[in-house]
């Protein structure tokens, strides 16, 4: 029993934490929260089960499809969605903006693909019972998601340049960094990364179109708990919340998990509107 | 602010024909519910249940409006409060627990508290947040619903109440429900319109300027949420009782999306748009039978095109108002010779006394120990370079900055620090380096929004177009139009603010500031962005309103403005003083001279 | 001919004005086309049935119309796709009473959306058909006018339970369910069955049929001792996680329960195929071949009919062949002499051993559960072949 609360409680929040990251990563370079984030978690599972079994495409060809579509569908969410409103961050426009292109995301897929789960075929066929491949494969993803990020971000010119504009928008700019761009730029890495959390964890949750606002809520509950913009708080948190999502799945079961989470939710909230992880906030006058 | 909403501006301008502006006001709304009213009558009781429908939804969405269009939270969720509702009104109807009237009353209440609950993570969490946790709230609602299967029959669902006669039939039921729209557009746009709606206007766009005005936020919200949570409830009883049954499939995440966007399809701070909003979404599927799959995609899209190409909504579009072309070589004549009408009051004759402020920003000390004092009746010149703390300083005494140590006092009372509004009730008032303004709303409006606090009647008597909501009303529409007369404005009252031009926003903030009938006024840099000629006069309006007794505290670049009317100049640099005293004694300290006035 | 909505909304001022003075009267065309209106759920997420259903209902009517009519009148159906959604049910019952003024109505096809228009259909005396499960949809006392042709729950909840304690021989069960309205339900009316017949109900849970991992409630299935676990749920997701946990833990229970379980998605959504067996679904005798691959004989004529003008192999033959039946009670209705709402309540309520092709019904006043309980059986779930299915072991 414990061993699977474990095993699929780290599954699952290794997906949300990647999940959590898409948002991080989106609102590093322009403040915006994005609900378009776990649309891109079912996205990357639609877009693997399209590849893998209904186009028959081998594994890392299929991978790169995959990631590479959810980077274009990052990179139209800037474009349509995010730089538009940009000028006017504080009447909270994005809010409306990316939840409309979310819906129209989430309806596409239901119409366009289906609204029944999708299978999503093994990988590698390694491992069995809670070291089966669906249970591990998320956690490796999500590592090497934040090995990859720290290296980015720490070693190379773009990752800082990335640093920079998170840090100080303006400054950044006076600097003559190419702002825009590199918006894109971290859209298309955010989606990149949402495509991965789906596709690691088609096993576990099917290409299945329900996914969306499901990963949409429980991807936001890491970054609220760990801070925004803090990766390392998120997934903690997101592994927090696999946990205490599946230990109440197994111990009160059925419907009550959802309340059991959403409850934590609000409580952490409520207490800590920073996050456990978070900073304090900025200026207003 | 939209068609509606101006159109009571209107009539506030041109006084003597008000009855016919308030006609003309009420005339797209009775030609909407002109046109439903004869719906039955002339179609058959297909049309009858869309139109029941729809007046369902808008009871829903105008309670709602006041939340998302108004207040600007956005609450995406909302058909949690009408399941709640639906559910109320069934279980308590159906078994037998009370008559059906009762248990919508009891629905109300229900949705009341709950809309308090709901709203309540608004006055703690960004609007992302919120967003999110209304989204929560609505499945947990659901889930509930389904799990509780003793009372609310779980998944099997439970019959809807029953109306008795004559609201019993097709018919008769959608004039009960219209009748209770008719009174929800009223009762709301009696809101809008009263100094609540203004500073629900106020807080979704100028959060930082209500504080300043002493508007309280959390109140202001958990009033509203209230409000709109009972509308909802009750809508949800309706609702349940157009269904004749109800399982919570029924209350579907697209229904929330449909109330959410018909609001911004309408257009924020307007009535008449999300009602034509709601009308329009309700009726769009019927029309459109082949695309139902499509129709949630369709809402999304026409949310999408709304954000981006028209962010006034429908309202924006029926503004024909504001169409019209403004004098451009219009100029700002103030009167400070009015001042003696809105100003006069008693004076205490106590100063305001900085003593010790020390605050820094992580490494950076915006404030170094500073000693500060301001007269009434005198004005006070705040200069110092880029940096050097003026505005910090400004910020601290109206309360948006607690210092890390000293006191702000006022005639020996310490002012709370980090409370900025509180700062009000002291007759402490305030204009922003960048104007904060509505751009929406009227410049009569705006000005109006200053004297928010200065009214008597309660939300409920606004609700109900009560006397004390009247004479507020009178009240601060005649003392706004002072204040703009004051300033110079009053040719533009009618305008939409975000119409004006730079200077203007300055006169502007100074004519709201002047319904608090200050004993202290803190200006901002009022002079930048003005011509040579507008900065005289500001000049001597400033001037005039210290001989009313008014302290001024000026903090100002315009050296000639500082020298030309300050009683008492003090002189920041790195957060310290580096001098104080007359002008004239100012002009010949050596180091500001080099340092700053670069002599 | 269909007529579309936008069509309709064109003539509306017309109809309007010609309501308001008052030629608009209830009693039914005599001439013209029989319109039957059909409350499909097309689109959404479970119109899997509904788009099998709708191909019976095409080849009936193609088959009349093609025959002539009745009585030289063409049958017209009018379907509003309602996507699952009670509040668009709503909507399109409405319009079909009191805009289309159809003459009968049949669907829609889930109980959710069931349970709101059948109070709105009894008012208006608007004769119905669904094949929606719910035991109370179907109440001759309060809903004089709705009738229908395909089992109610109990008869399911009999099916499996009578397979679960007489032919497994299980002692103690497990009942696992979604948590939609109709899982909640159909679990509670099925554990309350298994008690009353002596079994022992030793777990019971509703899932959300989006959980990644059904692991936790297997465990706490096999750990309280089942011997079958008996599903309700109409997810097929939901399904094909549990058997692949079963193999997982190496389980080798029967799973008894809900059609949904031989539905063809599963086969791509299992991890091997062998995780689908011994599963049973609920089936029926006019679908389910013997050990010989035949189907019993009316049913070989209906597919044979169906032959190269409908597709079979994504459906299930029941959906098809419910749909056609519906159509042509209608039809039969008017044959026999039909010229009101009336008259066809009349004329269902003394339909005896009528030869449908999914079933043989019988109405009568005070019995509107058309279909016999007896041609409910389960079948092996795996074995789809064309829509029907091997009947499971162990049945004479």
């Amino acid at each position: 029993m414990l061993a699977s609360i474990l095993a699929s409680g780290l599954a699952v929040g290794a997906v949300y934490a990647l999940i959590g990251v898409t948002y991080n990563t989106m609102f590093s370079t322009s403040r915006v929260m994005s609900f378009t984030a776990g649309q891109l978690g079912m996205l990357g599972g639609v877009f693997g089960s399209l590849f893998l079994v209904r186009l028959g495409f081998p594994v890392i060809p299929a991978l790169i499809a995959t990631l590479a579509c959810c980077a274009v569908v990052g990179v139209v969410t800037e474009i349509l969605a995010v730089r538009p409103v940009l000028k006017s961050l504080d009447q909270h426009l994005y809010v409306l903006s990316t939840l409309a292109l979310a819906l129209m995301l989430q309806q596409l897929t239901a119409i366009e693909w289906s609204t029944e789960p999708q299978p999503f075929p093994k990988i590698f066929g390694i491992g069995s019972g809670v070291f089966d491949e669906k249970f591990w494969l998320p956690i490796v993803a999500c590592a090497a998601t934040l090995i990859g990020l720290e290296f980015l971000y720490r070693r190379t010119l773009i990752g800082h340049a990335f640093v920079a504009i998170a840090e100080d928008n303006f400054a950044a700019r006076a600097l003559g960094l190419p702002e825009r761009n590199l918006r894109m730029a971290s859209y298309a890495l955010a989606a990149a990364i949402g495509g991965l959390a789906g596709f690691a964890g088609g096993q576990l949750l099917l290409a299945f179109v329900a996914n969306g606002p499901l990963l949409n809520f429980y991807g936001f509950v890491p970054v609220a708990l760990g801070g925004l913009g803090n990766n390392r708080g998120a997934v903690v948190g997101g592994f927090a919340l696999g946990l205490f999502q599946q230990a109440a799945n197994f111990l009160v079961g059925g419907i009550f998990s959802s309340v059991a989470v959403f409850v934590m939710f609000i409580i952490v909230l409520l207490a800590a509107p920073q996050g456990l992880f978070g900073s304090s906030s900025a200026r207003r006058v | 602010m939209k068609a509606d909403t101006r159109n009571a501006s209107i009539a506030a301008h041109e006084s003597e024909g008000s009855w016919r502006t308030t006609a003309m006001h009420a005339l797209p709304f009775v030609t909407v519910f002109g046109f439903a009213a004869i719906v039955p009558m002339v179609t058959n009781d297909y049309w009858a249940l869309i139109a029941t429908r729809a007046a369902i939804y808008w009871l829903l969405v105008s309670g709602l409006n006041l939340v998302v269009g108004f207040a600007g939270q956005l609450a995406i969720g909302y058909v949690a409060l009408l399941t709640l509702g639906a559910y109320t009104t069934s279980v308590l109807v159906s078994g037998n627990v009370m008559p059906l009237f009762a248990a919508f009353g009891v629905a109300a209440v229900f949705g009341a508290v709950f809309g308090v609950v709901v709203g309540l993570p608004a006055l703690r969490l960004r609007t992302f947040y919120f967003a999110m946790s209304t989204l929560g709230f609505a499945t947990i609602v659901t889930q509930i619903a389904l799990a509780w299967q003793s009372v609310t029959g779980g998944g099997i669902g439970i019959a809807g109440p029953e109306f008795p006669a004559p609201f019993n039939t097709t018919t008769g039921f959608f004039y009960f429900c219209l009748g209770c729209a008719v009174l929800g557009t009223w009762m709301t746009a009696n809101v809008a319109h009263s100094r609540f709606g203004r500073a629900l206007i106020a807080i979704r766009d100028a959060e930082v300027a209500t504080e300043s005005l002493g508007i309280s936020k959390p109140r202001m919200l958990v009033a509203i949420f209230v409000l709109a949570g009972a509308f909802a409830a009750f809508a949800g009883g309706l609702f349940a009782t157009l269904q004749t049954y109800i399982t919570p499939d029924a209350f579907s995440f697209d229904l929330s999306v449909l109330f959410f966007i018909a609001i911004l399809i309408g257009g924020r701070g307007s009535i008449l748009g999300p009602l034509l909003g709601t009308v329009i979404l309700t009726l769009l599927p019927e029309f459109a039978a082949p695309l139902a799959a499509w129709s949630t995609f369709l809402y999304a899209v026409l949310l999408l095109a709304v954000v981006l190409v028209a962010p006034g909504g429908i309202a924006a579009l029926l503004d024909f108002k504001n169409r019209r072309p403004l004098q451009t070589n219009r100029a700002i004549i103030p009167r400070p010779a009015l001042l003696p009408d809105i100003l006069s009051r008693e004076r205490a004759g106590a100063n305001i006394a900085l003593r010790g402020i020390t605050l820094s920003f992580g490494a950076v000390r915006a404030i170094d120990g500073l000693d500060l004092d301001i007269a009434p009746g005198r004005i006070h010149g705040l200069i110092g370079p880029n940096g050097s703390g003026k505005t910090t300083t400004l910020n601290v005494i109206s309360g948006y900055y607690a210092p890390q140590s000293g006191t702000v006092s006022l005639g020996g009372t310490a002012l709370e620090p980090g409370r900025p509004e509180t700062r009000a009730e002291h007759g402490i008032a305030r204009t922003f380096q960048t104007p904060r303004i509505v751009g929406e709303a009227s410049v009569l409006q705006n000005v109006m929004v200053g004297g928010t606090i200065a009214g008597q009647g309660t939300l409920v008597e606004s609700l109900l177009a009560l006397p004390r909501h009247r004479r507020d009303e009178r009240m601060l529409e005649d003392a706004a139009k002072l204040a703009l007369r004051v300033v110079g404005l009053e040719s533009l009252a009618p305008v939409r603010a975000d119409r004006l031009q730079h200077s203007e926003l300055r006169f502007l903030e100074i004519a709201r500031a002047l319904m608090l009938r200050p004993q202290f006024l803190m200006l901002d840099e009022p002079a930048a962005g003005l011509s040579v000629d507008e900065i005289a006069r500001l000049g001597e309006l400033i001037r005039e309103i210290s001989r009313q007794g008014v302290g001024v505290l000026l903090v100002e670049h315009h050296a000639d403005l500082i020298f030309d009317i300050c009683d008492q100049i003090t002189v920041l640099n790195l957060g310290r003083t580096l001098a104080a005293g007359t002008p004239s004694e100012i002009r010949q300290h050596k180091e500001v001279v080099s340092a700053y006035l670069g002599g | 001919m269909r007529i579309t909505r936008r069509e309709f909304t064109k003539g509306t001022a017309a109809a309007a004005g010609a309501a308001a003075f008052g030629l608009a009267s209830p009693a039914i065309a005599q001439s013209g086309p029989i319109r039957i209106g059909w409350l499909a759920a097309l689109t959404g997420a479970s119109s899997a049935p509904a788009i099998g259903f709708d191909r019976g209902v095409k080849f009936a009517t193609d088959t009349i119309n093609a025959a002539g009519g009745i009585k030289g009148r063409k049958i017209e159906i009018i379907t509003r796709d309602t996507q699952g959604d009670p509040t668009k049910a709503v909507n399109a019952t409405q319009e079909m009473i009191s805009q289309l003024k159809v003459d009968a109505v049949w669907g829609p096809t889930n109980s959710g959306e069931s349970l709101a228009i059948t109070p709105i259909m009894a008012r208006a005396k608007m004769p119905n058909v669904h094949p929606c499960v719910i035991d109370s949809l179907i109440d001759p006392a309060k809903f004089p006018n709705a009738f229908r042709i395909a089992p109610s729950n109990t008869q399911w909840d009999d099916a499996v339970r009578s397979y679960t304690l007489k032919i497994l021989k299980a002692k103690k069960v497990a009942v696992i369910g979604d948590t939609t309205g109709y899982g909640v339900a159909a679990l509670n009316a099925s554990v309350a069955g298994l008690k009353k017949d002596g079994a022992e109900v030793v777990y019971q849970a509703n899932i959300d049929a989006t959980q990644p991992d059904m692991t936790p409630d297997m465990l706490r299935a096999k750990n309280a001792g089942a011997e079958a676990i008996v599903v309700w749920s109409t997810s097929t997701g939901m399904d094909a996680r549990l058997f692949n946990t079963r193999a997982h833990m190496g389980w080798d229970v029967a799973f008894v329960g809900h059609p949904s379980m031989s539905s063809g998605e599963i086969g791509a959504l299992i991890e091997k195929p062998t995780n689908w067996e011994k599963v049973y679904a609920v089936g029926y005798r006019s679908c389910s071949y013997d050990a010989g691959g035949k189907l019993p004989p009316h049913s070989e004529e209906f597919v044979a009919k169906l032959k190269g003008k409908i597709e079979l192999k994504d459906t299930l033959l029941w959906w098809v062949a419910g749909g056609y039946d519906a159509v042509t009670l209608v039809a039969k209705a008017f044959q026999e002499g039909a010229g009101s709402h009336e008259d066809i309540i009349k004329y269902w309520n003394g339909v005896k051993n009528y030869p449908g092709y999914f079933g043989e019904y019988t109405f009568s006043p005070t019995e509107h559960n058309g279909y016999p309980g007896k041609d409910v059986v389960m079948s092996d779930a795996s074995t789809a072949k064309d829509g029907t299915f091997r009947l499971a072991p162990g049945y004479a």
